[in-house]
């Protein structure tokens, strides 16, 4: 199966948040309860969270002597060899052949441990609610599976978002850039960051101009969490127990409260 | 729209002046990127940076307000620098047409200015004309009174340097959009320009698209796929309710306001109709009876009839003004004593909305049709107001939304398209339709326990099947069937017989005589037959490449009028028919067949027997016109409202602009900053609907006012403060932001500081705000009376 990615062409990005809008009406997230806004320029909420996995940000950037506004987007990146992954002790989060990385919420403890591996700061916990869960975006998996795109891909009305094969996007990236050396920086964002990933990002101007995490390694996120993870076994069995009671009363309840949704996510 | 959403992406080079298309119409943005995509260059002009400059190529930044001497200033560059497209404009305007020796201009007036009306006698622009009644003509446009002539003398007080010290906008800045737009003079290169509510509201709005119209002319961009003068809608189906006459001073189909002069249908035809003595021009107006005559008909079945005028003195006859802020003043003054806001906010979308919230509570009655209760539903109860005092009896309607009935909904394009259900109105909601013809039958059975004049009403013609109607529901296809129209009697056209009851194929059937009816008659062969399957508008063809290089999509809806969709397509071909621009051809003339191809042209004759303008009795389009109130080239003037004098002349602003009540003007000493209004994606027009969303209220929670770093530091002022804005009208609070995407601008000799307000904000709904038409004034475009919401002054303070 070919490996499907999202490319983010941010210069075509016109920060109309058609995409972000249209995540939370795919999974019926709440609305952030916000006042004036969140971050720079017009953006909303301050961060990712637990009801917000999509996120338009607003840069003032000086190009040139000029002054521009440049957008940015944040979401989860789908690292090809995810890091939140590997650090599951119970294999909640899971890389799909065909790119996503999802998330299956009856496998969750609740540990965090891949909020602490993600180099992109994504996962989020439900802090809010009695029964958390992780939640992040899911690249849209169950649309794909229904022969769809993901949401922010249909919803965008510029390209700017660009669902297709990992392959063919980065081909892609690389002739849009080298078609107009003066209209991108020559980086092609997750290409190459935590080994690889499944959002790929493309810019007017250096990504750390846009808040975009730089220190992230060129390798795959498990080669640091794997023998950190590997030093503490002994940790992990006593967490499992205790976790795993916590999960076993959790889905009790579950079971009691509703039936399970099989095939969604979230 | 001339053109159509679609056509942007043939543009060479894209001007968004007047509208914040990539903010407030997000699908735009996708086509002027496919134009970006061949190479276009997008140009954004606008007072502060908006997500359409991020997306442009070229940004000029310049003063809320004066954009006709931004224009003017381009139509200078064209014509000094011979960008113009010649031949063009020789056989396609009425640059070789000569004025009769009474026009003139001096220090900022025309000739026939008369102070104590503020108006002008238009005739004084007149054309000089032969013996026979055409106006003359000098083909080389040699002749001092020749318009091209004139207009070169006219312009020529527009240069850089005087433009750019009324506008602010850097010097090369500005010479760099005249370069990169009169580019397009090149019959092989072409100009679309786009506008919406940046350009219509101000006290000169309407000459502000006629600058955009003379230039779009002299570059031999109108006609032209990628061309034409195009005006965003702000409402999905505004073009619609215009269609259909739902301003005060038309009938459907664009049909003039009887006024009190014209008592009678021939007092009524002799003023409106068009005459030429133009062998070449087709003058369609000349139509005229045929379709007021079918509009009455539709109104008034079998009492219409000859010998009662077609019931023409059913139509009321207008006395005065009834534009929107007229309406208000006169609801102020206690002479309205009812009123039904169909999906209209006015305690938020009107100017000066203090003065509209005080005149609903003047009214007797009100009827609010909308999804959500509104700020003016709640007027009565507004914070400060003791319900108490308001004698106000207010109803509130729950509508049906637009996925809830079936219908059309024509859009910027003129594309009329269906609408079909999709899912039940929730509760009591109802579709307008069954609100009026409720209402209809309600006002029928009053009258006919008697009233004065009962007749327009009693003999309405009504019958859409809602009697037949479980629910009392009108069928929209009986509706769709009336507007395209149909024959009331048997009638033989050329040769072909149509029986009575037939749909009309199209309008050059229409009839003055009585044997057609028709609701609106650019709407005419929308419906051409009686069957839901003969229901053009429900068109969804995919379109061939093959047969439509263009993309037009000619069998995908319709399209008025005649499903042509680029209108002045005549204009686009040589006087062989043979397009100016091969690459990119709306219409051709195939000689060997003897028939035009491509799009529908404007008119069936070959080329060279008419004149391309066929909507003006001219044959050709107007450089010069006496169509508008107030000149017949557009002049800069200052907003009513300005921080200079104005450098061209010493007449201030527009001298026949309408200003309710002068004392409600500010001066400059007092209100030194320029302001101006505008709207976000995330929230619609009065904010009915996105303040009740959660998830659009959540992206933009607040009223907000946008300000430079500079201004901000003067005032002491950080992003996230709360700050006053005040006007010599009111006041409003608002959250700050600090951007560099505002800047003072160097206009007359110094620095002018310009802030940025949206409106969508009220009382009501769950994100709860002042708007910023608190600060608006009452003040009107002479000729549409749009008030100027886009430009007036301002002080603002840390709150």
């Amino acid at each position: 199966m070919k490996t499907k990615a999202l490319l983010i062409d941010l210069p075509r990005c016109t920060g109309c948040r058609g995409c972000q809008v249209a995540c939370k009406q795919e999974y019926k997230r709440q609305a952030e309860k916000t006042t004036f806004f969140g971050g720079p320029g017009y953006q909303n909420p301050a961060d990712l969270s637990a009801e917000t996995w999509c996120l338009v940000t607003y840069n003032e950037v000086l190009v040139n002597g000029r002054h521009d506004w440049v957008f940015g987007k944040r979401q989860c990146m789908h690292c090809e060899v995810p890091g939140c992954a590997s650090a599951c002790p119970v294999k909640a989060l899971e890389k799909l052949d065909s790119g996503p990385v999802i998330y299956h919420r009856e496998k969750c403890i609740g540990c965090r441990y891949c909020m602490l591996a993600c180099p992109f700061v994504v996962p989020r916990f439900e802090y809010e609610t009695w029964n958390p869960y992780i939640t992040k975006c899911t690249m849209c998996a169950h649309r794909q599976v229904a022969g769809g795109i993901p949401a922010c891909a249909k919803a965008c009305p510029t390209g700017a978002i660009t669902f297709g094969d990992r392959e063919v996007l980065i081909r892609e990236a690389e002739h849009r850039i080298a078609g107009n050396p003066g209209g991108y920086v020559h980086h092609i964002y997750g290409m190459e960051e935590a080994g690889g990933t499944c959002v790929l990002h493309i810019s007017s101007v250096p990504f750390e101009e846009l808040g975009y995490v730089m220190r992230v390694p060129r390798s795959p996120m498990v080669a640091h969490t794997e023998p950190a993870m590997k030093a503490v076994p002994m940790v992990m069995l006593g967490l499992a127990t205790v976790l795993g009671a916590s999960y076993a009363l959790r889905t009790r309840k579950q079971r009691d409260n509703q039936p399970a949704e099989s095939g969604h996510i979230s | 729209m001339t053109n159509h959403w679609i056509d942007m992406k043939h543009a060479d080079v894209v001007m968004i002046c007047g509208s914040n298309a990539v903010e407030n119409h997000p699908i735009a943005a996708h086509w002027i990127m496919k134009a970006k995509e061949n190479g276009a260059i997008v140009v954004s002009c606008d007072p502060r940076y908006t997500r359409t400059s991020a997306f442009s190529d070229h940004y000029c930044k310049m003063r809320s307000g004066t954009d006709i001497a931004f224009v003017n200033g381009m139509i200078n560059y064209a014509l000094q620098n011979d960008r113009i497209q010649l031949e063009y404009v020789r056989h396609y305007t009425n640059a070789t047409f000569l004025l009769n020796p009474e026009y003139g201009f001096a220090d900022g007036l025309f000739s026939g200015y008369d102070q104590a009306t503020r108006s002008y006698d238009r005739s004084k622009w007149a054309y000089a004309l032969d013996p026979s009644g055409v106006p003359k003509r000098d083909l080389t446009m040699r002749h001092p009174r020749s318009v091209l002539q004139l207009m070169k003398a006219f312009y020529a007080r527009y240069d850089i340097d005087t433009v750019c010290n009324i506008t602010g906008t850097p010097k090369d800045v500005y010479r760099k959009a005249c370069d990169v737009y009169t580019s397009t003079w090149a019959p092989d290169r072409v100009g679309c320009w786009l506008y919406a509510m940046g350009t219509t509201q101000h006290s000169h709005g309407t000459q502000n698209i006629r600058s955009y119209a003379i230039l779009q002319l002299l570059l031999g961009n109108m006609g032209m796929a990628g061309g034409g003068v195009n005006a965003m809608r702000g409402e999905s189906n505004v073009q619609g309710s215009t269609d259909m006459g739902l301003l005060y001073h038309s009938l459907p189909g664009y049909l003039g306001e009887p006024v009190a002069a014209m008592q009678t249908l021939s007092t009524y035809l002799e003023r409106l109709t068009p005459t030429s003595n133009d062998p070449l021009s087709a003058n369609w107006w000349q139509n005229y009876p045929k379709y007021i005559t079918s509009l009455l008909k539709a109104f008034w079945g079998t009492h219409a009839t000859k010998d009662n005028d077609f019931a023409y003195s059913y139509l009321p006859k207008t006395v005065g003004n009834h534009s929107y802020v007229a309406l208000v003043e006169a609801m102020h003054a206690g002479a309205i004593k009812g009123l039904f806001c169909f999906g209209m906010n006015p305690a938020v979308g009107g100017p000066n909305s203090t003065r509209a919230r005080e005149a609903l509570g003047k009214l007797e009655w009100m009827v609010a049709i909308d999804l959500f209760e509104t700020d003016s539903s709640v007027f009565w109860k507004r914070p400060g107001t003791d319900p108490s005092t308001i004698a106000t009896e207010v109803f509130l309607l729950p509508a049906a939304a637009s996925v809830e009935k079936e219908g059309s909904i024509s859009n910027s394009g003129r594309w009329c398209q269906w609408r079909y259900k999709a899912v039940e109105p929730p509760g009591d909601a109802r579709s307008d339709a069954w609100i009026i013809t409720q209402l209809v039958a309600g006002l029928r059975k009053a009258y006919d326990a008697g009233g004065a004049f009962p007749e327009p009403i009693r003999q309405l013609t009504w019958d859409y099947g809602q009697d037949a109607d479980a629910h009392g529901e009108p069928d929209p296809h009986r509706v769709a069937r009336e507007i395209n129209g149909y024959f009331t009697e048997d009638k033989d056209i050329a040769g072909k017989l149509w029986k009575a009851g037939d749909q009309a194929p199209g309008f050059a059937a229409l009839q003055a005589d009585g044997s057609t009816a028709c609701g609106s008659w650019i709407y005419c062969g929308s419906y051409p037959g009686p069957n839901k399957a003969d229901n053009r508008l429900a068109r969804r063809e995919k379109s061939d490449p093959a047969k439509d290089p263009l993309g037009m999509h000619p069998n995908w809806s319709w399209c008025w009028p005649v499903n042509r969709r680029i209108l002045y397509n005549r204009a686009s071909v040589d006087a062989h028919g043979q397009p100016w621009d091969p690459k990119r051809a709306v219409i051709r003339w195939n000689a060997d067949a003897k028939k035009w191809e491509g799009d529908v042209p404007d008119g069936p004759w070959p080329p060279g027997e008419k004149l391309p303008f066929i909507m003006r009795p001219e044959g050709v389009a107007c450089l010069f016109a006496v169509a508008l109130v107030d000149g017949p080239f557009p002049e800069h003037y200052e907003p009513v409202e300005s921080p200079i004098r104005n450098p061209m002349s010493a007449v201030q602003y527009s001298p026949v602009c309408k200003v309710w009540d002068l004392k409600s003007i500010g001066e400059p000493g007092e209100f030194p900053i320029v302001a101006t209004t505008y709207r976000v994606s995330e929230h619609w027009q009065a904010g009915a609907m996105t303040r009740n969303m959660p998830w659009l209220v959540e992206l933009v929670p607040d009223v907000f006012v946008e300000l430079s770093p500079n201004l901000a530091r003067s005032k002491g002022i950080r992003t996230g403060d709360w700050v006053r804005v005040w006007t010599k009208r009111g006041e409003l609070k608002a959250r700050a932001l600090v951007t560099n995407r505002f800047e003072p601008l160097f206009v007359a000799g110094r620095a002018v500081d310009q802030i940025g307000i949206p409106w969508h904000w009220g009382y009501a709904g769950i994100a709860k705000g002042d708007s910023a038409n608190l600060l608006t004034a009452n003040i009107g475009d002479p000729n549409t009376f749009i008030p100027e919401y886009k430009a007036f002054l301002c002080d603002l303070a840390k709150a």
